[in-house]
């Protein structure tokens, strides 16, 4: 394929600072991306690297680049990062912008639609803080929810809302809806596996380390990473409780320190959905909310062995006997 | 360039951990210095077995190999000069077992510095040199470069912790240097050997570190000076007088003001700032030598002294001092902070003078230096800061560099301290130590006769810094 010609309109006015970009690196230390997939293409500074390549022509744009630039979930961590305070996010916004204007195919963490399943509810629509889907019309009586991809962020908290699963992300570090549904099961189909915990990846997350080490969070129970609370849908915990789980927690950012509001929506749901338990018949107690900020691992820790304690005592659930 | 098999590497570490992807070779050009060149393929091993094998293949093949921890370094070490392979160690990161009891730790060299403090404070001890990169440096990468950082004044460099490593050398072969015990005599001091050789003579796959307790008091203290040459000479009368501070670092005016614009910390802008940090188990001797130190800063004229036990004030404290690195290009629009003529050491007695003698040759040149670092152990860190984009400014910082070591080496100090050799200090370095050169070439003979392992690095870095490499940034006419 020839190379695309990209006119970095947007982007270009940022090299001067990417030149005060020192490149030491400390921007990676708190990102999810890296410490997902390892490489150091994913990262903030080898993010930046390649834009700047780019907009000084040192390289062209290939698509494996460009798929690396739409690889983001703009947690900021970076951008807090930064003592050279150089605006990591919104030179990877501009930069996306001139990527798609030039015509490149774009996924990465962007949402996509899949129209077939799309029953143009509206739901995600109104969810969306930073106004990046509307309804548009195309043609005679027809609409359909466009993404503008220069805009979304990533944050997945539309897919969890959906209630055709019309929404889907190419790379989600491992937290895509499927994906988590796959985690699911795998992990209560253990038999010592009694307890799932969702926990967030902004909050606790992030404190969690770059290297391997088995002293810490020491628990024998189930975690999965699924990068907001907010993206933790309600058929994921009714599918725990299908596969056997005596409980399940979901732990979130506390209120005013979610980025997205996604733990208010997760708050939201998972009351509606204690009250779908008891008509289920489970004790909605099995159903656990806890906030927890950066750092608090400990706190996660006890009250994790504490709902487990709790469970002990309510044994499993009988419809789903694992016992 | 050699020819590389990238099916044969996929077949040793598995397709998804082997790229030649232009996005992947290019983030892997470059590290935190100014340098840029692009390995031909980057292979990620999580095994020793991996890494000997990936040697065999290249050594027969006579393709260079260059290690990379973080990629934090700041003078060129993991930059691959002569392209080949990558070999990111990240994946071994694995903190195979803590042993109080035998005040030890086993790691992979993947293993990042500040997780495994972190691990290390449920047993409380710590791992001391912690470079201000340990965030995010690896301890392969720290072992390769003898890291040290702000407590070296009381606890000393990597080398000083390192009592065996695990080496693959660069016919692939495994060798199991030094000992599991704080001393041992028979023969060369092999890991030693190793410690500081920048990946030249072998590749660390595991190392057994010595661990320290945490001391149960710590107190910080920052001094305020109008002048740089009071703050040198309080450091040097605080390390003569038989003082024992953890930490002792100065931070001069333009660095003050640097962090104040980043991070806004409404630091004082004096001249010079002195941090002295006194630990230990009991308090009163703490008492006793933040006594004796803020005593000699006010000797010096040292103002508006404050000291605290509390973490949280400590962090305030320091907060700049950690940042400062980065926080330099926000000092002045239009002029961004190189990694160059970063980390010299010089004896006690010169800190004063070499202070002045920075400022003034960053003056005379048109460029900007600011000064400061672990003053305690006579590391001195600079940084030039110029215009990148004018070619004028990097005929400056030649001009400056080459008077600067001069001057350094002259008053027998060292060319670098802490951040180790790489490409852009080479040439000061080779001016001043043609000595030793030979022998480091004969033992990197024996050791690597095909030169594979991080090729043409310390002794035979090009003579000219400033060509060894393109540039990271796009210089104009």
């Amino acid at each position: 394929m020839p190379a695309k010609t990209v006119i970095f309109k947007r982007s270009k006015k940022w090299e001067g600072e990417l030149d005060k970009c020192i490149r030491c690196g400390y921007c990676y230390e708190l990102c999810p991306l890296f410490k997902s997939y390892n490489w150091e293409s994913d990262t903030p500074r080898g993010k930046m690297l390649l834009i700047y390549g780019m907009i000084t022509g040192k390289i062209k744009p290939t698509q494996e680049i460009v798929d690396k630039i739409f690889e983001c979930f703009y947690c900021k961590n970076c951008v807090d990062n930064c003592s050279a305070k150089v605006p990591i996010t919104d030179i990877l916004t501009d930069a996306r912008a001139d990527l798609i204007n030039a015509g490149f195919e774009v996924q990465g963490t962007i949402i996509q639609i899949d129209e077939d399943l799309c029953s143009i509810c509206g739901v995600c629509v109104s969810l969306c803080k930073y106004d990046a889907l509307k309804i548009v019309d195309i043609g005679k009586d027809k609409k359909k929810i466009e993404v503008d991809k220069i805009e979304c962020r990533g944050c997945g908290l539309c897919m969890a809302a959906c209630p055709s699963e019309a929404i889907s992300q190419k790379e989600g570090c491992n937290v895509t809806l499927p994906e988590l549904h796959e985690r699911v099961k795998e992990i209560l189909r253990q038999e010592d596996k009694k307890l799932l915990v969702f926990v967030c990846n902004w909050s606790v997350f992030p404190d969690m380390q770059l290297s391997e080490n088995e002293t810490f969070i020491k628990t024998p129970h189930g975690i999965i990473v699924s990068m907001c609370s907010g993206r933790v849908a309600p058929e994921l915990v009714l599918d725990a409780f299908e596969e056997g789980a005596w409980g399940v927690m979901v732990t979130g950012c506390p209120p005013e320190e979610c980025d997205h509001n996604g733990n208010y929506k997760a708050r939201r749901r998972l009351i509606l959905l204690k009250n779908v338990l008891k008509g289920l018949n489970i004790d909605p107690n099995r159903l656990k909310l806890g906030w927890f900020s950066t750092g608090e691992s400990a706190k996660l820790q006890q009250s994790i062995d504490e709902f487990a304690k709790e469970l002990e005592k309510m044994g499993p659930i009988e419809t789903y006997a694992k016992k | 360039m050699k020819k590389i098999d990238a099916e044969k590497l996929k077949k040793i570490v598995g397709p998804e951990n082997v790229s030649n992807n232009l996005s992947d070779l290019y983030v892997y050009s470059g590290d935190a210095s100014i340098h840029q060149s692009m390995p031909q393929i980057i292979v990620r091993p999580k095994t020793i077995e991996q890494v000997q094998k990936i040697l065999r293949y290249a050594n027969k093949n006579k393709i260079p190999v260059v290690p990379r921890g973080a990629g934090s370094g700041t003078s060129g070490h993991a930059v691959p000069i002569d392209g080949g392979i990558v070999l990111d160690m990240k994946r071994m990161n694995h903190i195979i077992e803590i042993v109080p009891e035998d005040m030890l730790v086993r790691v992979e060299p993947g293993v990042v510095d500040d997780d495994l403090n972190r691990a290390l404070k449920k047993y409380g001890m710590f791992y001391p040199p912690a470079p201000a990169s340990s965030r995010i440096a690896t301890i392969g990468g720290e072992v390769a470069a003898n890291a040290s950082g702000v407590r070296s004044v009381k606890y000393g460099a990597t080398r000083d912790y390192v009592l065996g490593l695990k080496v693959v050398l660069a016919d692939g072969s495994l060798v199991n240097l030094g000992s599991n015990t704080k001393v041992h005599s028979a023969g060369y001091q092999l890991e030693r050997l190793i410690v500081g050789s920048e990946g030249t003579l072998g590749v660390v796959v595991e190392a057994t570190i010595r661990i320290v307790p945490l001391p149960k008091f710590r107190c910080l203290g920052i001094a305020n000076f109008n002048d740089l040459k009071d703050a040198g000479n309080a450091i040097s009368e605080i390390v003569a007088s038989g003082s024992q501070p953890s930490l002792l670092e100065l931070m001069d005016g333009i660095g003050i003001v640097a962090v104040n614009k980043a991070l806004d910390l409404g630091l004082l802008e004096v001249a010079a700032i002195v941090l002295f940090e006194a630990d230990g188990n009991v308090k009163e001797a703490v008492d006793f030598e933040i006594y004796k130190m803020k005593g000699i800063c006010e000797k010096h004229n040292g103002f508006n002294i404050e000291t605290s036990y509390d973490v949280k004030e400590r962090q305030r404290i320091f907060s700049g001092r950690k940042k400062l690195f980065a926080s330099l290009s926000k000092y002045k629009e239009g002029i961004v902070c190189t990694d160059l003529a970063d980390d010299m050491g010089v004896p006690n007695s010169k800190i004063a003078v070499t202070a002045a003698k920075i400022h003034e040759i960053a003056k005379r040149n048109n460029v900007i230096m600011a000064v400061y670092g672990h003053c305690g152990s006579g590391v001195i860190h600079t940084k030039i800061m110029l215009d990148p984009k004018k070619k004028s400014q990097w005929k400056d910082a030649e001009k400056v560099i080459e008077e600067l070591y001069d001057y350094v080496h002259a008053v027998g100090g060292v060319t670098s301290a802490e951040h180790g050799i790489g490409l852009s200090k080479a040439p000061p370095w080779k001016k001043a130590r043609k000595d030793i050169l030979p022998m480091m070439r004969a033992i990197k003979k024996a050791l690597d006769p095909n030169n594979i392992l991080n090729p043409h690095k310390l002794m035979d870095a090009p003579d000219n810094w400033l060509k060894a490499t393109d540039l990271r940034y796009r210089v104009g006419n």
